[in-house]
This record gives C-alpha cells, sequence and structure tokens, in this order.
C-alpha cells in the first residue's frame, strides 16, 4: 500500500448539485466537498480525517468559465487553473488573475486544482486567491435553504477558516466587468517554480492617465490570511504614480503586514522583501499597457 | 468497496475498490501496473503522471473512483508492443536515464506535450518537464532527448505523409 495511509472515508459521487447539497445538509460538518483534490487528498494523507468525502466529479453545470462584458466573469466551482490559463478573455480582461494561473504550481496540477478549491481552502499563499480579492469577487453559496453572495472581502476569517457554513456547495464567483482604466498584475516569489509562494502580491488600480484613483493592494503569506494593505492603497488613491511614491510606498509595507517564519521562508526575509514586490507588482500592472499595445 | 470501470492502455478493467484508495495505489497494488512510480505521495515530485482522457494528471492526488469511466495510459501503455515511442528511444539514445525513477513520468509528460505539438521551443519542453522531480540527470539530457524526439517525429510526419 501506499507510503501515507489515509484514513478510511466514503467517497460519494452525487450527479447533480441538488443531490451534492442533500448530502451535505445530511452529513454537515462530517463531509467535505472534493473538487480537484490538490489541498484535501493531501491534507487527507497528513493530518486530517473525514467520514464522506463529496466529489464534484460528476455533477454537471459547475464548468462555466464565461466572460460578458456586461456582467462580468463568471468562475464555475469545477473550472481549473488550466481552464483559466487558457481563456483569452482572462488573459485581455483580468490580467492579475491569468498571471496567478500562469505561474501556479505544474501544468499537471493546473489540469485538477480549481479556481474556487483555492478560495476554499483559506490559505494565505493562495496564489489565484490573491489575484481575485485585488480584482473583486463574490462568491455564489448554495444550501438546502437557498442561495447567497458573500463578497471576497468578507469571506476569509483567519487560517483555513471562512465564513462558509458546513451545509453550503461553493457554485461559482462572480468577477465585476474591469472598471474603465483598470490595471492589474500578480507577482510572487517561490523556492523552486513549483512550490507554493513563500510571498505573493497581486494589485488592481483604477488608472486615468498617470493618475490613480482607486487602488485594491493584496499580500500573501504575511498574516493568517490574505491580507489588504489600506495605507499603501490610501496612499495610490488620488495620486500620480511617480517613482518616488513607489519608494514611499515601498517603505510602507512593512508596517502592515505580520509574516511568521515557516518552512517556506522567515519573517525576516519576507519583511525585506514585500516592499520591493509591491512596487514591483504596481510597476507590472503600469507597464503592461506598454507591452499589450 | 464500491465498483470502479475504467479503461486502462486500451483494456477494460471493473473492480471493487475501497473509496479511499487513489488511482496510483489502485494501478500500482491492484493491477500491478507499478511502471507509475510514488515519489512523494502529495502532488509535489510529478513522478505518478498518468494521462486520464488526455490530460497528464498526478495519480496520488486522486481517488481511483475518480476515474470511473475514465480512459487512462500509463507508461505501459506507451510501447507499441516492441516498439518503443520515439520519446522511449530519444531517452535512452540521449543517456536521459540514469536510476529511472522519474523516467516514466518525463515519458508520458512529453508524450502528451509532442502528440500536440511536435515542434516544442526550448521554453515549451522546459515546462513540459517542470512537472517532474529528477534527482539524477540535472534535467539537460531529458530536454535533450525531447527534443530529438520531436525531430524523430517530425521527420515521421514528413516520411509518412
Ligand atoms: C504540489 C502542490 C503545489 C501547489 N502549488 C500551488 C500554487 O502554486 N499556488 C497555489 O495557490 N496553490 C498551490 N497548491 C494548493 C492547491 O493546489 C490549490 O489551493 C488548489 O487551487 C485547490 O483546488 P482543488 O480543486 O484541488 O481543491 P480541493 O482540494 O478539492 O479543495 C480545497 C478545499 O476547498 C473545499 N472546496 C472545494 N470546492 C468546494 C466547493 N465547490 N464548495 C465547498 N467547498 C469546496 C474542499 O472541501 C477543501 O477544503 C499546490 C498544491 C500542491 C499539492
Ligand atoms: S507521487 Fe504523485 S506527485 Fe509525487
Ligand atoms: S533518472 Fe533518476 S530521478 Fe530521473
Amino acid at each position: 500500500m501506499s507510503s501515507r495511509v489515509m484514513r478510511d472515508f466514503d467517497l460519494l459521487l452525487p450527479e447533480s448539485i441538488e443531490e451534492t447539497i442533500a448530502l451535505l445538509a445530511r452529513h454537515k460538518d462530517k463531509s467535505a466537498v472534493l473538487a480537484g483534490g490538490t489541498d484535501l487528498l493531501v491534507a487527507l494523507k497528513f493530518d486530517y480525517s473525514i467520514d464522506n468525502v463529496i466529489s464534484l466529479a460528476l455533477v454537471p453545470g459547475l464548468d462555466e468559465l464565461d466572460f460578458d462584458p456586461a456582467r462580468g466573469l463568471t468562475i464555475g466551482a469545477k473550472v481549473t487553473i488550466a481552464d483559466v490559463l487558457r481563456s483569452q478573455d482572462v488573459k485581455d480582461n483580468y490580467p492579475a488573475l491569468w498571471q496567478a494561473a500562469q505561474v501556479f504550481a505544474t501544468p499537471q496540477l493546473r489540469n485538477t486544482a480549481t479556481v474556487l478549491g483555492n478560495i476554499l481552502r483559506a490559505s494565505p499563499a493562495g496564489d489565484c486567491s490573491a489575484a481575485l480579492y485585488a480584482t473583486g469577487g463574490s462568491l455564489l453559496l448554495k444550501n438546502a435553504k437557498g442561495c447567497r453572495n458573500i463578497d471576497l472581502d468578507d469571506f476569509w476569517i483567519s487560517y483555513g477558516v471562512t465564513a462558509r457554513c458546513v451545509d453550503e456547495l461553493a457554485i461559482s464567483l462572480h468577477v465585476p466587468v474591469p472598471a474603465q482604466g483598470e490595471k492589474s498584475a500578480f507577482r510572487r516569489m517561490t523556492r523552486t517554480t513549483e512550490d507554493l509562494s513563500k510571498i505573493n502580491a497581486a494589485v488592481c488600480l483604477q488608472m486615468a492617465g498617470e493618475t490613480c484613483h482607486k487602488a485594491r493592494v493584496v499580500m500573501g503569506c504575511v498574516g493568517p490570511t490574505l491580507l489588504r494593505l489600506p495605507k499603501v492603497e490610501k496612499m495610490l488613491a488620488g495620486a500620480a504614480v511617480t517613482p518616488e511614491l513607489l519608494r514611499d510606498i515601498s517603505n510602507v509595507v512593512i508596517s502592515e503586514i505580520a509574516p511568521i517564519d515557516d518552512q517556506r521562508s522567515s519573517a525576516e526575509y519576507r519583511n525585506k522583501v514585500a516592499g520591493v514586490l509591491v512596487k514591483r507588482v504596481i510597476e507590472a500592472a503600469l507597464n503592461a499597457k506598454e507591452n499589450d499595445q | 468497496m464500491k465498483l470502479l470501470n475504467l479503461t486502462i492502455n486500451g483494456r477494460k478493467h471493473t473492480k471493487a475498490v475501497s473509496p479511499s484508495m487513489t488511482l496510483l495505489d489502485f494501478l500500482r497494488e491492484e493491477l500491478n501496473l507499478t511502471g507509475t512510480k510514488n515519489g512523494c505521495d502529495k502532488g509535489a515530485c510529478g513522478c505518478c503522471s498518468v494521462m486520464i482522457d488526455d490530460k497528464p494528471m498526478l495519480s496520488c492526488l486522486l481517488p481511483a473512483l475518480e476515474a470511473e469511466g475514465a480512459a487512462i495510459t500509463t507508461i505501459e501503455g506507451i510501447a507499441k508492443g516492441n516498439a518503443l515511442h520515439p520519446v522511449q528511444e530519444a531517452m535512452i539514445e540521449m543517456g536521459a536515464i540514469q536510476c529511472g525513477f522519474c523516467t516514466p513520468a518525463m515519458v508520458i509528460n512529453g508524450v502528451h506535450m509532442l502528440a500536440k505539438n511536435n515542434n516544442p521551443d526550448d521554453d515549451e519542453v522546459k515546462e513540459c518537464i517542470s512537472a517532474t522531480v529528477c534527482r539524477c540527470t540535472g534535467y539537460n539530457s531529458i530536454e535533450k532527448a525531447l527534443h530529438l524526439a520531436a525531430s524523430k517525429m517530425r521527420r515521421a510526419a514528413h516520411d509518412g505523409s
């Protein structure tokens, strides 16, 4: 047998969203939803056990990856990182998300891992999660009683903990239409390319000429959840993005983060590079214009 | 135990499996297809790559029951009888196989890439092997082997047409 023996679980294979929700209602916290399994299976091999694993493999209606210029982007629960990477609409309209998909793990993992799984995992290192936190979005959750939308801003509570109720299935994520002059980018640092981020950052800027109207700036691996950097966002809002501003921003970042030592990096290193990474991700967002046109 | 039906290397199998058994363990322990390797058992080394409905995936992170109805290709299904696939030939010719542990995965991923594109550039070759850890070769010889395999396949396609 395998070197890591998983505690036995039952694998339930519902064939509709309704059936999935009924199973969640029955098994509640004795169950876990399985999308790509790249987080869940690893957890089940190490330190986690659960009686019922509810697989989405046979559930139809969760594959939608659709961009509508009037409504925005919809990402269904079974959409993989590879699907996102193949989408010209995502590449053109949501560069931060596309760039996060581009550096995400390895080709095989990208074929399996889902975007929503990344969000539901609630890791402070989630790459697509960081990009989507910057662009903004809301999750559609469904249980036997009905549906609700929850903004990503309110979704991650602490490490691995979300606002999802145990009987809720995440159906899709909705990302708004990019604002006029919107620029976004994602950057990360890793030990080897296939490893999880040791630190990552994403920005979404609303630009009018050289002036930034509104900014969302996100950093990962520097706290128990992904963090927005409100001071940096304030410094950008209404300002011309000059080299001097970027230098000031890069000095402020350290006051907004609280990294720890772990197997991927040290708090000291993360504190040292965080400001530089934020500066670079802003530059990347702004420079994209010249590259593309 | 639950019943699993799937096709592996063109052959249909029906077998009762435990719901918590991975596809990797199913291949190795139940079907004795030990060409697919267990390097890390947690998604990090790529050695357990198999093709599932024509996509390379990691068999260590997939419950076998999720592969219900799928068509799977493992390293055992790559050669046609005694005739090696050009990727296998090239791996031997370039000395790209040392201990051999990563080889099945390198071959599976190489075959998949070249089936889609028999003229890959350096970056595409690097991307293809990036998913699999090799502790022996330093990767250079594997890159060269995939380029050689690509040229073999281009020649075969040219001669055939
Ligand atoms: C070797 C390796 C490398 C990795 N590299 C990266 C990387 O570079 N960047 C990165 O961000 N992550 C990385 N990861 C982590 C992981 O691949 C991602 O978090 C992935 O997006 C998870 O998606 P999944 O579909 O596999 O989720 P799963 O494992 O299926 O699920 C993850 C969690 O979400 C829950 N869940 C999933 N879907 C739903 C739903 N629809 N409704 C309710 N709950 C749900 C599950 O119950 C589980 O708790 C890596 C993992 C491995 C093993
Ligand atoms: S054994 Fe599956 S990736 Fe290492
Ligand atoms: S040849 Fe030994 S691991 Fe690659």
